[in-house]
């Protein structure tokens, strides 16, 4: 007989804050970023990685990077930097505080294309030495990303390029919907996460809405990452970026950051950047706080879709 | 059959016209999301000619055959068009088989070479010291590697994208060209089939595999192109001009795919 003292345990929520979910990153970590150039990015821990004044990482971004990873390398966060693409697409060519750091030597980039990018993680999550991969022989990419070895197919003879392991300590994922358990429900395609999720250690997903267990179970199809480790409520957490099923970029703030970057990537004066970093990440003290200098009015306008 | 060709026409729609005709209905293609006119090209290839064509656009897959016009969209990201889905594409699993998004792809490039090698990485010399940082491959290695066919396209034509040698190869062409170019690199032949410009289009000489100027845009001579061309270009004896877009294609061009009007700007 099932006794009445197996009913009293609890299942143990995962909900922290973005200040707990920040605290997980150390310097010197790897850690992923989730989401795709101008959407879905997780930037209320990002904003707090930033305000921890967190070094020396390694960051992984999506297959194409955006402007999230070009405001963390801008703050100093960054020292190597794992993606396809950095820019903004019709906002800004090449991201600019990107370009400005690689043009002046300070940062590492693992040059790679996005089906190199996938080989990676796919071999950190299967714990493979490397993916074999065939596009890329006749490229520069085995040259100046000497981890990457050109080598014989013992099976036909012909040229591969070996494309190593990269394991993420950590991957850091914006979604829609989570339930306090770690069963994250993306809206839209979830655009490469499932692949950071796959290969990191660790996974803290932050969503725009906590749902109750229920709501998870009426369609378990629609969880796109299970058994993460953390989940951040956030709401308009993605926040100047896109949000699928709730908002779209905000064109305006994005342009405000393109104009500041760039006046350093061109003209080498930091301080419009350095006054867009204390205005929307070091003096607003947590995300509900960022909310409020971007204000009620813009957040709903870009509801419109 | 006599096509009644339009009078008034911008570049780009004559460049959107050239990328509609390379287009074969069934196949798949993938639909860019920031280069207005190939995205135009396509779109129009699919409502005028090819009604079977599988349309990926910004990760969903769809046919866009009875819209009766396209709203815009401008990033890959833009989940509006999610509502046109029919399937929606996981980024990560297009490497399980790339041609399963497309048949044919479109590459950029900072920098091209005379046999078609391409770079979206950066300019300089020394890669630890670049004078210019590029946006990076984006997919386009692994693309360019899987899908048929290939096209190299530029916005604009001069002497720094066309040089003798890229600083640095993102995407392979021709490899160091001749008829065996790619097979001696290990590689199959679906190298670039043509580089399309502001200018003019050229195609690929089978024996060198070299650049050759296959058609000049009206109004452009084939002096412009070898004056803006940092490479000895092919110059057959006969150069025609490109085709222009019919009355009817600049017609749905307008009235159902580019609305906004990218194309006349």
């Amino acid at each position: 007989m099932i006794g009445p003292i197996a009913m009293v345990l609890e299942r143990k929520s995962l909900v922290i804050d973005e200040r707990d979910a920040a605290s997980w990153i150390r310097d010197g970590m790897t850690i992923a970023i989730g989401g795709f150039i101008n959407s879905s990015h997780p930037m209320a821990i990002v904003r707090q990685i930033i305000r921890r004044g967190v070094k020396g990482l390694t960051v992984v971004g999506p297959a194409s990077g955006g402007l999230d990873l070009d405001l963390l390398i801008g703050a100093g966060c960054v020292r190597k930097l794992v993606t396809a693409y950095m820019g903004g697409e019709h906002y800004c060519p090449v991201a600019p505080m990107f370009r400005a750091a690689v043009e002046r030597g300070e940062l590492e980039v693992w040059e790679c294309d996005e089906g190199m990018y996938y080989c990676a993680l796919r071999a950190a999550a299967q714990g493979l030495p490397f993916t074999p991969w065939k596009a890329g022989i006749g490229t520069s990419f085995p040259e100046i990303n000497p981890d990457i070895k050109v080598f014989n197919d013992p099976i036909t003879g012909e040229p591969l390029l070996a494309i190593p392991a990269i394991k993420p300590d950590i991957a850091i994922i914006y979604a829609a919907h989570a339930d306090p358990y770690g069963n994250v429900q993306h809206i839209g395609t979830g655009f490469g996460d499932r692949a950071l999720w796959r290969a990191a250690d660790r996974t803290i997903v932050q969503v725009e809405r906590i749902i109750p267990n229920e709501e998870v179970r009426k369609n378990p199809l629609a969880t796109s990452l299970y058994g993460v480790d953390a989940i951040v409520r956030a709401p308009y957490g993605s926040h100047p970026f896109a949000a699928p099923g709730y908002y779209i970029e905000d064109a305006e703030h994005l342009r405000e950051y393109v104009a500041a970057a760039t006046t350093y990537a061109k003209y080498g004066d930091r301080g419009p950047f350095e006054a867009y970093l204390r205005k929307y990440v070091l003096e607003p003290e947590t995300h509900a706080d960022y909310l409020q200098v971007i204000g009620i009015k813009r957040l709903i306008a870009l509801h419109e879709y | 059959m006599t096509r009644e060709y339009a009078k008034d026409f911008t570049t780009k729609e004559l460049i959107a016209t050239f990328i509609a005709r390379q287009v074969r209905d069934g196949e798949r293609v993938a639909v860019g999301a920031g280069l207005h006119v190939p995205r135009a090209g396509i779109l129009l290839a699919h409502l005028l000619y090819c009604p079977n064509v599988r349309l990926y656009v910004v990760m969903t897959f769809t046919n866009l055959l009875k819209e009766p016009k396209m709203e815009p969209f401008y990033t890959v990201t833009d989940f509006r068009p999610a509502k046109w889905a029919e399937a929606y594409v996981l980024h990560d699993d297009f490497q399980e088989n790339p041609r399963l998004v497309s048949n044919l792809f479109v590459v950029g490039a900072l920098q091209i070479d005379p046999y078609g090698n391409s770079n979206l990485i950066g300019v300089g010399e020394d890669y630890r010291h670049l004078t210019f940082r590029g946006p990076g491959a984006v997919g386009t290695t692994s693309m360019a590697h899987y899908v048929d066919r290939y096209y190299l396209y530029v916005q604009s034509h001069d002497r720094r994208i066309f040089v003798e040698k890229c600083d640095f190869i993102s995407t392979v062409g021709w490899g160091e060209g001749g008829p065996d170019g790619r097979r001696r690199l290990g590689l199959p032949d679906n190298g670039p089939i043509y580089c399309i410009t502001p200018l003019c289009i050229m195609d690929f000489e089978p024996q060198t595999k070299r650049m050759r100027l296959a058609s000049v845009h009206p109004g452009v001579t084939v002096d412009d192109v070898v004056r803006n061309t940092g490479f000895e270009l092919i110059i057959p004896d006969v150069v025609p001009e490109t085709e222009p877009p019919t009355v009817e294609e600049l017609q749905v061009l307008r009235q159902r795919i580019d609305v906004e009007g990218m194309l006349r700007i």
